[in-house]
């Protein structure tokens, strides 16, 4: 796209070459001084040299520019969040031939998922074969329907399923990165996160399997799980109100304030930080989750919390006094 | 203004008054967000008129759209690492944080510091993250990564040869 660079002489590049390898040795933490001096004699034996020592410099003074703990761990997280987030929004078809190196997973194939939600969203989906879906915010989903199978598989985020009678019997799957979760003729919500999938039964039962694991278990009505890859967590009884995103609203009882917000924080964008100190204060209440900054002012009036916004995309809730 | 110009200007105002609505719509599909949206068909607009190839694309949906990719990519890239960088403040002490100027120029510097380090393998990049932003010593380092420490000063020397060559605009 745009013009011939300018290439480098052969000489230059071997400049470069010998720079950055310096800059290896100097950097080990072990240098001594006569490796300083060698250094020196190398810098001053050739302009060449100097200009490629110029350019290292100019790398090591950004890294210096930032504060070295919090860049670390910016950087270590941005590829494994950057996948996250290309999941999220899973739509760029075709990203892979862009060359993007890193980008490699094995859910390349949910760049054609065929539904999917923005921040704030819920949709409602009615599959081939009368099943009912509503994907909730931030949610993808691809629906892969053959003669042996009805597969739907959940990318990120969370789905209700509703599944109704198949003429051909065929049974009714959800994968997950973490496992496969098969209906039992049912209503449930499958949840995918990073490092867990959760699966809760409103009617009837499912069968959860877990991907690298033998292990199958068969999940009751008002009953909740976790599992990740290899192991399925205990069941425990579903709070009523386990289901109540799909009218909306939040409805929280005596639920800890940290778990509402990352809750909350589905439907928003953005960061929504919690103070620790307040993390675990029970809250009970009905949050709407169509307006998220009614569902703040809510706690803020009624809870005594305090909300302050540096941006749009950064609010913290604190303790009331400072 | 010459011909060349002027041939390029009415290209790419066709271009635009054909498919940037079109464009919109693409994009919008994509991002959850209008406004997003907008920005990016201005700057893929941008893009096309700095690559001077308006009169002699054929299939324009299919260009605007890879050159309208590449931003959505990097917008991403943004989005990401900003929400690592909150992720890494909200860890620290309020009173430690830094100013919002600051807190942007880190940013940037981080974004720019991201992209050159991105197209590395896992081991190059770790190794000069683990030296270069949490201080380890060649033999920690070596230990951590389980690899030896001549592997340890090769992979410290590549990561900034590559540095280097992308910031001079050579890779």
């Amino acid at each position: 796209m745009s013009a011939a660079r300018p290439a480098l002489a052969p000489a230059e590049r071997e400049a470069l070459r010998s720079a950055a390898q310096w800059y290896a040795r100097l950097s080990s933490g072990i240098d001594t001084e006569s490796e300083r001096r060698d250094w020196e004699r190398w810098h001053n034996a050739d302009p060449l040299h100097r200009q490629a020592w110029q350019q290292v410099e100019s790398v090591r003074l950004m890294v210096e520019g930032v504060p070295g703990n919090v860049a670390a761990s910016a950087l270590h997280h941005s590829r494994e969040s950057r996948r996250r987030v290309l999941r999220q929004l899973l739509v760029l078809a075709g990203v892979g031939t862009l060359g993007w190196s890193g980008w490699n997973s094995q859910w390349r194939s949910a760049l054609m998922a065929s539904h999917h939600t923005a921040v704030g969203e819920q949709r409602r989906v009615t599959l081939a074969d009368g099943s009912q879906l509503l994907l909730d915010s931030q949610s993808a989903l691809d629906v892969r329907f053959d003669a042996e199978q009805r597969l739907l598989r959940l990318l990120s985020g969370r789905v209700l399923v509703e599944t109704a009678v198949d003429g051909l019997a065929r049974p009714f799957l959800v994968e997950v990165p973490q496992g496969q979760v098969r209906a039992l003729g049912t209503r449930f919500t499958v949840q995918t996160e990073a490092q867990f999938c959760e699966v809760a039964v409103l009617e009837k039962a499912v069968e959860v399997r877990p991907a690298a694991s033998a292990q199958v278990l068969r999940l009751e009505a008002g009953q909740q799980l976790r599992f990740d890859r290899t192991r399925l967590g205990e069941p425990w009884t579903s709070d009523p109100s386990v289901a109540s995103w799909r009218s909306g609203s939040l409805i929280a009882i005596q639920r800890p304030l940290g778990d509402l917000l990352d809750e909350l924080a589905r439907y928003r964008h953005g960061w929504l930080r919690c103070d620790p100190s307040i993390a675990g204060l029970k809250i009970s209440g009905a949050f709407p989750l169509d307006n998220t900054d009614r569902a703040l002012a809510a706690l803020e009036s009624g809870f005594g919390l305090r909300i302050v916004r540096r941006t749009d995309y950064w609010v913290s809730v604190l303790p009331a006094q400072a | 203004m010459s011909a060349d110009d002027f041939a390029l200007r009415s290209a790419v105002h066709d271009l635009y008054s054909s498919h940037s609505g079109w464009l919109r719509g693409w994009l919008r599909k994509r991002l959850d967000n209008h406004s997003d949206a907008a920005d990016l068909v201005q700057d893929t607009f941008v893009r096309v008129i700095k690559a001077r190839q308006a009169t002699d694309i054929r299939q324009p949906r299919q260009y605007l759209s890879t050159v309208a990719k590449g931003l959505v990519i990097d917008l991403f890239r943004r989005r990401a690492l900003e929400h690592s960088y909150l992720e890494a403040l909200a860890a620290m002490p309020e009173d430690n944080w830094p100013s919002q100027e600051t807190q942007a120029i880190v940013l940037e510097t981080l974004m720019e510091i991201d992209r050159m380090l991105d197209s590395l393998g896992d081991k190059v990049r770790q190794t000069f993250i683990l030296s270069q932003f949490e201080g380890l010593s060649y033999p920690k380092i070596a230990e951590r990564q389980g690899i030896s420490l001549r592997t340890v000063n090769n992979h410290m020397a590549k990561a900034m040869e590559h540095c280097v060559l992308i910031r001079m605009g050579l890779l």
